[in-house]
């Protein structure tokens, strides 16, 4: 039964909602489109997310929104996020200066199953933003590279003014332990590496299946034709992870902005596998082809 | 067995009037503005409570759970500055249907879930309930649903008989709130008539679901529907009024508000609906609830499938609450039965087939 005389204080009771300042210490405008932010928690305590997870980034007045972690969680005195200029919020994000302050909540969610991942090979499909959380999961990588068997980096943008990451792209690039394609759906003059969605460049990539994960993160149109792309090279459908995006508002499985059927994404996600999507008919980005007509 | 005593009608207005004085009290009354309309809000009078009431539009989970509330409020000093702001005043919610009584104890539940949610469980602290019996009209049909009989998260249960009402303790907060001048011992007799009215209660249920809340699961989980759900949606308007009039519907919305300088203003939670287009809108114009009848099935779906799942129990209460605030007639009991024997159809035709 309930106890009456055991109300917490108010900070308490808030806390749930209730945002941890961090101050701006970086600031670099990536595209036109797109910053990335350098931040740090004020209270100087370390935030230790996992690749994958996303944190709650507010700015009171403009409002809350998800945002992946995009530095690796072995870059521990600061973190980084990349964010779209696509709203009211991430605008006002886009207006930050060094030394700013933001609210934020989190880490949150599930990540990539980096402790399943090790010791196995891991092909990485990345497209246009979907490379932020990827970025995230690459370094930590590069940083644990004994861990892991051969990393293959797949990356697809729009146009070539629109690939993020320049110096960390031209950094994977340079290794010898690294494996990497990049595409542009619509080449410029000074584009001379593949051209063609990110299925073009997956399809001549040769695995060995049943040593490989997938982590796969992109625009909704991206999964199914990604998925089709992973089986036809007879991967196992428990080892091809998908990261989905829904909308968030708690970002603590309570809100319901998020569900998938029964599946809540901040909590049960964002990353999954896709054998948790399978028969899921919410999940339309990569299954339910049918769900979306009349 | 709870202490059963009685209270006649001549302590019931004195008792709620020392409550009144004792602190800030909740009931069912008539809304000032629209005198025959009874609703839940603060009693100034105990005179003003209506414990013979009909399901109200809006469920009491607003006493605990309001449409708009102040999360913390923030000022734009550099640095930022965040403050925490909550009610602390502890306050009684009395004349709860058994129903709603039901729905309190489900959102307990949904908002105790790792990671618990804190302003729910610290409002619902502040309180002592006291539920009241009822009797049905043509929408209510918890006998369906295992909420007919509910005393959850309730202190005091009352139920009509002949000198006054039957008083069920359940709680030493309840037993704390009676005094010796309220009550009296309960005979056989007053007994009786507490069982007659729940008798009574039951025969008096005219809709009913033609399945038990496992059952109908298992033909929600069996196959899509998707005709029905589009026939449901052809002629839903997604208002949003099902979620809003719904006591177990839980879910919200988050957003900020300046205050007129601009230098400062307070995030606030407030209800929402799956039913609004917008709900599953994201970025980029992606929305991954478009279409109108996924919108419908997802109603039914988190109800009677994934809540049900995970709680072992259909979080719908059988209050009716959706089906009369629909403009459209979609009556929550109809669409159940009609995906209920539109299934068992199938299977009759299936096995003869
Ligand atoms: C797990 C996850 C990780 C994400 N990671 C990144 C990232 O690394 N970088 C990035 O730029 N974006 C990311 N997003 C998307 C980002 O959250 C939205 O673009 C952002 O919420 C838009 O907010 P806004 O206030 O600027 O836009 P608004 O002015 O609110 O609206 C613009 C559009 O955004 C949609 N929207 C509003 N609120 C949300 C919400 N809470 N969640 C999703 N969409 C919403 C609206 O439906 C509208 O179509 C991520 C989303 C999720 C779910
Ligand atoms: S109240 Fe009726 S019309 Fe409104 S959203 Fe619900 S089902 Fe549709
Ligand atoms: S779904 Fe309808 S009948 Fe069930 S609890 Fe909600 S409002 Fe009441
Ligand atoms: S974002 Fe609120 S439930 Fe997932």
């Amino acid at each position: 039964m309930i106890d009456h005389d055991a109300v917490p204080p108010a900070e308490d009771i808030t806390r749930f909602y209730q945002p941890e300042l961090a101050r701006v210490i970086g600031k670099w405008q990536m595209t036109e489109m797109m910053v990335l932010l350098r931040l740090q928690p004020a209270s100087g305590e370390r935030l230790d997310h996992a690749p994958g997870q996303f944190l709650q980034i507010s700015l009171p007045g403009y409002g809350e929104a998800p945002i992946s972690f995009c530095s690796s969680p072995t870059q521990t005195d600061s973190f980084e996020l990349c964010v779209q200029s696509v709203g009211n919020l991430s605008e006002a994000l886009h207006d930050l200066r060094p030394g700013d302050f933001v609210g934020v909540r989190g880490p949150y969610g599930h990540g990539f199953p980096v402790e399943d991942m090790r010791g196995r090979d891991v092909l990485i499909v990345a497209g246009g933003i979907g490379i932020a959380p990827l970025r995230s999961l690459i370094n930590y990588m590069a940083d644990r590279r004994r861990d892991f068997g051969r990393v293959i980096i797949v990356y697809g943008a729009r146009n070539p003014s629109e690939r993020l990451f320049v110096e960390d792209v031209e950094a994977w690039d340079a290794r010898d332990d690294f494996e990497t394609w990049f595409t542009v759906d619509e080449p410029d003059e000074t584009w001379t590496g593949m051209t063609g969605v990110v299925t073009v460049p997956l399809r001549e990539v040769e695995i060995d299946p049943a040593r490989t994960t997938a982590a796969v993160v992109g625009p909704p149109v991206m999964y199914r034709y990604v998925a089709m792309e992973l089986l036809n090279k007879q991967m196992a459908e428990d080892d091809i992870l998908f990261s989905l995006e829904r909308r968030f508002k708690c970002g603590m499985g309570k809100c319901g902005h998020c569900q998938l059927n029964d599946l809540y994404v901040c909590q049960d996600g964002p990353v999954f596998r896709y054998t948790q999507l399978i028969g899921r008919t919410e999940a339309i980005e990569v299954w339910a082809p049918d769900e979306q007509k009349g | 067995m709870p202490t059963e005593l009685v209270m006649p009608h001549e302590a019931v207005e004195r008792f709620f009037g020392r409550l009144i004085d004792e602190g800030p009290v909740m009931g069912p009354r008539e809304r000032v503005s629209q005198p025959g309309f009874i609703h839940f809000d603060w009693l100034s009078d105990a005179a003003d409570l209506r414990l013979n009431y009909q399901t109200t539009t809006i469920p009491p989970k607003k006493a605990f759970f309001p449409p708009r509330e102040v999360l913390f409020e923030f000022e734009l000093t550099d640095p930022l500055k965040i403050t925490a702001v909550r009610e602390a005043e502890s306050f009684t919610l009395v004349g709860v249907h058994p129903c709603d009584l039901a729905a309190l104890r489900m959102l307990d539940d949904a908002y105790a879930r790792e990671p618990a949610e804190a302003c729910w469980p610290a409002n619902r602290a502040r309180a002592r309930v006291i539920g009241v019996d009822c009797m049905p009209d043509e929408y209510c049909f918890c006998t369906s649903t295992d909420s007919c009989y509910s005393r959850a998260a309730c202190d005091l249960f009352l139920t009509p008989i002949e000198r006054g009402y039957l008083v069920e303790v359940l709680t030493p907060a309840g037993e704390d709130m009676l005094r010796v001048s309220d009550v009296s011992e309960a005979t056989d007799e007053d007994r009786e008539q507490a069982e007659a009215f729940r008798r009574e209660k039951a025969g008096a249920m005219t809709a009913r679901l033609d399945a038990t809340p496992e059952e109908l699961a298992e033909i929600l989980e069996s196959e899509e529907h998707t005709e029905l759900w589009k026939e449901i949606a052809s002629r839903c308007y997604s208002c949003g009024s099902c979620n809003t009039t719904c006591p177990t519907c839980f879910c919200f919305d988050i957003n900020d508000e300046f205050d007129l300088g601009l230098t400062g203003g307070r995030r606030m939670r407030s209800w929402d609906s799956c039913q609004l287009a917008e709900f599953a809108l994201v970025a980029g114009g992606h929305n991954f609830r478009r279409l109108r009848w996924q919108r419908v099935r997802h109603r039914w779906y988190r109800k009677f499938v994934y809540l049900y799942r995970t709680f072992g129990r259909p979080y719908c209460t059988g209050c009716g609450r959706c089906s009369r605030a629909c403009t459209a007639d979609i009556n929550i009991v109809d669409v159940t039965n009609e995906i209920i024997n539109r299934a068992r159809e199938r299977d009759r035709q299936g096995v003869q087939g």
